[in-house]
């Protein structure tokens, strides 16, 4: 096992929602003229190929609709490759879509169970982190409230703190560092540094350039849907910071 | 197939965590809580009586006609609360899909065994009124779990069908309210399914009505094995329950199968 993350001619298409039919009716008229209905087809990454080895921290880069969430939700197997293959060795910590999946009529603590269990964490796992989470999220005293009272901030900081207490062999980071507030973020960079310490493959997504370039060792510039650049993540930065300037 | 049962296995706490929020949250912020499991039955068991006994005397011939009705309004409920709920637990777990993967069949599972659940939790009420009422139990109650199984498998089979069909047309909600009507009338809730004429004459054509409905309508069968054991105290035709039992269980490969091939898709389409 000495991969943790492996592309191999990983594509993944979109159909457009609207080009389907949506309803029962608009099946049995689109029948008889179905080769009118253009199809809306996007390719959302396009023949990736690349290998992440166990300890490493990659980071991924480029601009809005580039493929970035796209290509995390595929390790994540949230979605599935049109074509190609992937293959992913060890539990993954998903910090994507934080807060989401929190049920708002039950208190925080019943969350942190349901929540663990959906990242695929044993109940006496949970049991064990349960201190820990609630710590780390700084929420003891609102523990036993129900979710429904938190404020954004506090979801997401409940969120982030069960993700990163899975004790995940790689680490999927989306953008999510961008919400919390200062100290927060601090916070959740420095737990970051942690798993990398301890040999998490971290696998990070970001506008936030200085960040990936003080965290990664290695970077991918992501350019509609195709890898543009990769290497160390200074030089890739440096050349993508370039090609921005340029374009202006 | 094995792969994916193992697979289930590791998600348990999951399920059994998905199970527990659905239990507590259908009552958390009612008065009443968990009682409503007995109160909701009796009340609309208070209805079908009023209705089909004083308003139109339809059914004075048949003794204790409360303990008739709820013998199969229980199951009914188990059935239609079930399907309406698996079909849209695709749509209502979009956040979780969106959010990390986990074996997608775990969302239909877990809201037919909340109802399930809601199902046994309701069903002392009827002994109670049952004794009450005079109406004598007999040890047949004990083949119970049997038909309750075979309808489990029924339900899930079904809600998956639907909850698939659900997540690329979202119309199939709104036709199933309706259909769940209709299919009410067509299963002998309110009324015995000795009521239905062995034989009906259209333009000439003699059509056996009862057995048409039974081979058309699992629950139907479903529902009559309930009262005989519950109401009737007797044994219940047993090479009909088999039968049920056989398309019960194909209905749960069918549905199972449609499930998996197209189950890639919900995190896209949701």
């Amino acid at each position: 096992m000495d991969t943790a993350i492996r592309f191999e001619g990983v594509s993944k298409q979109f159909v457009a929602r609207h080009a389907g039919p949506r309803s029962f009716q608009e099946l049995a008229v689109g029948l008889p003229r179905q080769q009118e209905r253009a199809q809306v087809a996007f390719w959302a990454l396009r023949e990736i190929d690349f290998e992440i080895a166990p300890g490493e921290t990659v980071g991924f880069i480029g601009p809005n609709g580039s493929g970035k969430s796209t290509l995390l939700k595929l390790i994540a197997r949230i979605l599935a490759p049109t074509c190609g293959w992937i293959e992913v060795n060890g539990r993954i910590g998903p910090l994507l879509e934080l807060g989401a999946g929190f049920h708002p009529d039950l208190t925080g603590r019943e969350n942190v169970f349901l929540n663990g269990s959906l990242l695929g964490l044993r109940q006496v796992e949970v049991h064990k982190q349960f201190d820990a989470i609630v710590a780390f999220a700084e929420l003891e005293r609102f523990i036993d409230m129900p979710v429904r009272h938190y404020s954004a901030g506090m979801s997401l900081r409940l969120g982030f703190s069960i993700a990163a207490h899975v004790s995940p062999d790689i680490l999927l980071v989306d953008e999510v560092l961008a919400v919390g507030d200062e100290a927060f973020q601090r916070k959740c960079l420095e737990r970051m540094e942690t798993f990398r310490q301890a040999g998490c493959t971290i696998v990070f997504v970001s506008h936030d350039l200085r960040t990936v370039e003080r965290l990664c060792a290695r970077a991918f510039w992501l350019a509609e849907g195709r890898i543009r650049h990769t290497g160390p993540a200074h030089e890739v930065v440096a050349r993508y910071l370039a090609a921005v300037e340029e374009g202006r | 197939m094995r792969n994916r049962l193992h697979e289930l296995w590791q998600y348990r706490d999951l399920i059994r965590n998905l199970v527990t929020r659905d239990v507590k949250v259908r009552y958390r912020n009612s008065l009443l809580g968990i009682a409503w499991s007995w109160i909701n039955p009796l009340l609309m068991m208070a209805v079908y009586t009023v209705v089909f006994t004083v308003l139109t005397g339809d059914q004075d011939g048949t003794p204790n006609y409360p303990v008739f009705i709820l013998s199969a309004l229980l199951p009914w409920n188990f059935c239609a609360t079930a399907i309406a709920q698996t079909t849209n637990c695709i749509l209502d777990g979009a956040h979780m899909i969106k959010k990390a993967y986990f074996p997608r069949e775990i969302l239909p599972m877990t809201a037919v065994a909340s109802n399930l659940i809601n199902l046994l939790l309701s069903l002392p009420v009827f002994f109670l009124l049952a004794v009450a009422m005079g109406n004598p139990i007999s040890a047949w109650v004990l083949l119970l779990p049997i038909v309750i199984l075979i309808q489990t498998a029924f339900v899930l089979g079904l809600g998956m069908l639907t909850a698939t069909l659900n997540v690329f047309y979202r119309d199939t909600q709104i036709i199933m309210n309706v259909l769940l009507l209709a299919w009410f009338f067509l299963t002998p809730v309110f009324y015995s399914i000795n009521h239905v004429p062995e034989t009906y004459t259209v333009w000439g054509m003699d059509l056996a009505v009862r057995r048409y409905l039974q081979w058309v309508n699992p629950m139907a069968s479903i529902i009559a094995a309930y009262r005989d054991l519950l109401y009737y105290g007797a044994p219940t035709g047993w090479d009909f329950l088999l039968r049920t039992a056989v398309t019960s269980f194909a209905v749960l490969m069918g549905g199972y199968a449609v499930f998996q091939r197209y189950s890639w898709r919900f995190s896209e389409e949701v």
